[in-house]
């Protein structure tokens, strides 16, 4: 079977509305964390988040997306989708082609529109344009028509790695033959819904989040979206080719809805079995793009998952210190940031970072470093025990 | 290609326990709602904190999951997951003025509530995965099945489809006209020209392999399309019929999910043209009522046609002239633009 490669991509975070500028920033070592500026909530001042700084209606300006119910987390869709399309030379026949699948992944749908839900749900309130948005299924149902698309289209949850699996589906539906190409990616906006929730769930930092660092105080929020275009290698002869993807795996902690195992029972399962299904040893793996929240139970159960299964632990770092968590969209952001490791053969610094956790010892990239990347994994942790591993290769 | 072993099913009829779908049970309040079991399977203070639609989906995985060997994987199909928690989180946020909240109705929110209850009261760290895709959702739940057996074909997996009415999305759908206005039995269902259907919920489960002993149901394929042209749902039809039908055999029955809109008859007319005028025709909304994952009711159906030999009079649009139904095609469509098609036969 030929290789799963990567022929596109598009992302859009709180440091770069575009893949050259997400770089530049990850390079810089820039934290796009601050106030929340875009809607009103109570906590705006007082927990950063990882905005980005375009509001509602200019994207509708500039995407041309007049239609009504369109929402912020399909327009920040769109925005990548589009950029991922352009670069990979993606025809309008290829995109509309019965063949071509779309694959994406949110965990807000138009639930980022708080107050208008609120009043929608009331029985004898009128019906607002954002009624048939609110559902996780409106993005995609957005982005289909928008394209003329004709092939499989289908939206995955799997909590805070919902889109690293978006990405292991479309891979699958080509390797089955029910795709030749697809596109696929994750997209979510920060929204009063999620602040709220994880502020109750009393995970969310008062500060700059600092994933792996012994004095971490939880996770920041951010928004987002990245899309892939993912073909057979056979099929992309001649076109720019990033990266392949080697390795995946979904399995279940099964220990609790809202956090990890203390040994790591599913974080150690995937990335053992994502190295199993690429054919690879631990010690093949240059570097890991953790899941890093931040949070006192994800850092410390990763690095113990991590200690477990590698001899010596890969350089690692998180870009959730960069970006926020990006919840559905944060596994497509974090294989375009993985995709720019070894297209440009380089790592990124691990920011905010300052001492390791005593009990694991481990310290993320510190520096900007230039390295030989043959292979890199990726880590998506979510809600409900969800846990998946990606493993991207040298083109 | 793959095999249905078991299933479970509550929904608005007698599903779950001693099923007799030969009585129909009514709507109440133009809502056909599930008629809940007691949850013996669920520990009580867990079942407290559950919210409707993964107590169903918990409920109904439950028993299959007393009688079969561990799945490999927890597949579900859902449009709404834990809509009903999602929006009492999002009143309690305007209510309160984002004050002092409790996380419990935010964590059954999500909409992978279901799959990760079932996994984490299993302790199943096999794959775990929701598929949300609206109309949809059940067939990429059993696209995913049909993919992981080709690829792992000793496997087993447990592959279900749960949409519950809440006061919230009954709402949203009633408010966009997806619902009659005038209040109907579903005995008549088909037989007023208007536009909308009546609500209606369930949790489906289903144990599926890849091994034909034993099993009640061979899912020969299934696939999907967004379109609103109902020439191009056609040609896509017939495609998908001369693809995977084994070859000399005819389809003797066809079930769709004509659900009473008037807005969606022109659908359900070109997909009877497709079979030939002897092939037996019949219809599931009036069982089921009309909810995303309503599908995964119409192949509950066939399984139980497969079981007991002959379904309800009360399903029959248009008796056939095949002594026995062996080959299956079943038809759904989800607001004029998703269309599901499924082709099963007798193992």
């Amino acid at each position: 079977m030929d290789r799963i490669v990567v022929t596109g991509m598009g992302v859009i975070s709180a440091i770069g509305n575009t893949v050259a500028e997400n770089r530049v920033s990850l390079i810089g070592g820039k934290c796009g964390m601050g106030s929340l500026e875009m809607f009103s909530s109570k906590f705006s001042d007082i927990l950063p988040v990882g905005e980005i700084k375009i509001s509602t209606d200019t994207l509708k300006e500039k995407l041309n997306a007049h239609e009504p119910g369109v929402t912020r987390t399909t327009l920040l869709a769109l925005h990548t989708m589009q950029e991922a399309l352009t670069d990979s030379g993606s025809t309008g026949s290829e995109i509309s082609a019965f063949d071509t699948a779309l694959v994406s992944a949110n965990t807000v749908g138009g639930m980022c529109l708080t107050d208008e839900m609120y009043r929608d749900s009331k029985k004898d309130l009128p019906g607002s344009e954002y009624i048939s948005s609110y559902d996780y299924g409106s993005v995609n149902m957005y982005l289909q028509k928008r394209f003329a698309m004709n092939g499989p289209v289908n939206t995955i949850n799997t909590a805070c790695s919902s889109s690293a699996n978006a990405i292991m589906y479309g891979a699958r539906l080509i390797r089955s033959g029910r795709a030749a190409r697809a596109i696929v990616g994750g997209t979510d906006s920060l929204a009063k819904f999620t602040i709220n929730g994880f502020n109750a769930l009393h995970i969310l930092s008062n500060e700059v989040c600092t994933p792996f660092d012994e004095g971490r105080k939880g996770l920041n929020l951010g928004e987002g979206a990245a899309f892939l275009v993912l073909e057979k290698e056979s099929d992309a002869a001649g076109k720019k080719i990033y990266a392949s993807l080697g390795g995946y795996s979904n399995a279940n902690d099964s220990f609790h809805a809202s956090s990890l195992s203390d040994e790591g029972i599913g974080p150690y399962k995937v990335m053992k079995e994502a190295l199993a299904a690429a054919k690879l040893d631990p010690g093949a793996i240059d570097f890991i793009n953790a899941h890093g929240t931040g949070t006192e139970n994800n850092d410390k159960v990763e690095s113990i998952a991590m200690l477990r299964l590698f001899e010596k632990v890969p350089a690692f770092a998180s870009t959730k210190a960069n970006i926020g968590h990006t919840l559905g969209a944060a596994g497509a952001i974090e294989a375009v940031f993985c995709i720019l490791n070894l297209s440009h053969q380089e790592l990124y610094p691990a920011v905010n970072f300052n001492e390791p956790i005593p009990a694991t010892g481990l310290k993320p990239v510190e520096n900007y470093t230039r390295k030989t990347l043959t292979h890199i994994m990726s880590n998506s942790f979510g809600f409900g025990g969800n846990c998946s591993s990606l493993i991207f290769s040298k083109a | 290609m793959f095999y249905i072993h078991q299933t479970s099913c509550i929904s608005p009829q007698q599903t779950f326990k001693d099923i007799d779908i030969n009585i129909l049970h009514e709507p109440t309040d133009r809502k056909l709602q599930a008629i809940e079991p007691s949850y013996e399977a669920i520990p009580p203070g867990i079942l407290r904190r559950m919210g409707k639609a993964v107590r169903m989906g918990v409920g109904a995985a439950m028993p299959v999951l007393q009688n079969t060997p561990v799945p490999d994987g927890i597949i579900i199909g859902t449009a709404n997951g834990g809509k009903e928690d999602c929006v009492k989180f999002l009143n309690q946020i305007i209510d309160y003025e984002e004050g002092l909240l409790t996380p419990i109705n935010f964590v059954q929110s999500t909409p992978n509530a279901v799959a990760a209850q079932i996994g984490l009261l299993t302790k199943n760290h096999g794959y775990n995965i929701t598929h949300l895709q609206l109309g949809l959702a059940f067939e990429f739940a059993m696209i995913d099945a049909d993919m992981l057996l080709a690829e792992y074909p000793l496997n087993n997996y447990l592959v279900g489809a749960v949409d519950d009415i809440s006061t919230y999305n009954y709402y949203f759908e009633d408010k966009q006209g997806w619902y009659k206005k005038e209040s109907i039995s579903n005995k008549t269902l088909y037989d007023n020209n208007s536009t909308g259907s009546i609500a209606g919920e369930a949790a489906l489960m289903f144990f599926v392999n890849g091994t034909r002993a034993g099993a009640i149901a061979k899912i020969h394929a299934v696939d999907t399309l967004h379109h609103e042209d109902e020439s191009v749902m056609k040609e896509k039809l017939q495609g998908f019929i001369k693809r995977y039908l084994p070859g000399g055999e005819k389809i003797d029955l066809l079930l769709t999910g004509e659900n009473g809109d008037n807005r969606l008859l022109k659908y359900y007319d070109r997909c009877e043209s497709v079979v030939e005028a002897d092939v037996a025709i019949a219809r599931f909304k009036h069982i089921s009522g009309e909810y995303p994952t309503a599908s995964a009711m119409g192949l509950w159906l066939c399984c139980e046609l497969f079981q007991k030999g002959s379904l309800p009079g009360h399903m029959i649009k248009r008796k056939g002239s095949a002594a026995a139904y062996k080959n299956v095609l079943i038809y759904n469509n989800y607001k004029g633009i998703q269309h599901s098609f499924i082709l099963l036969s007798l193992p």
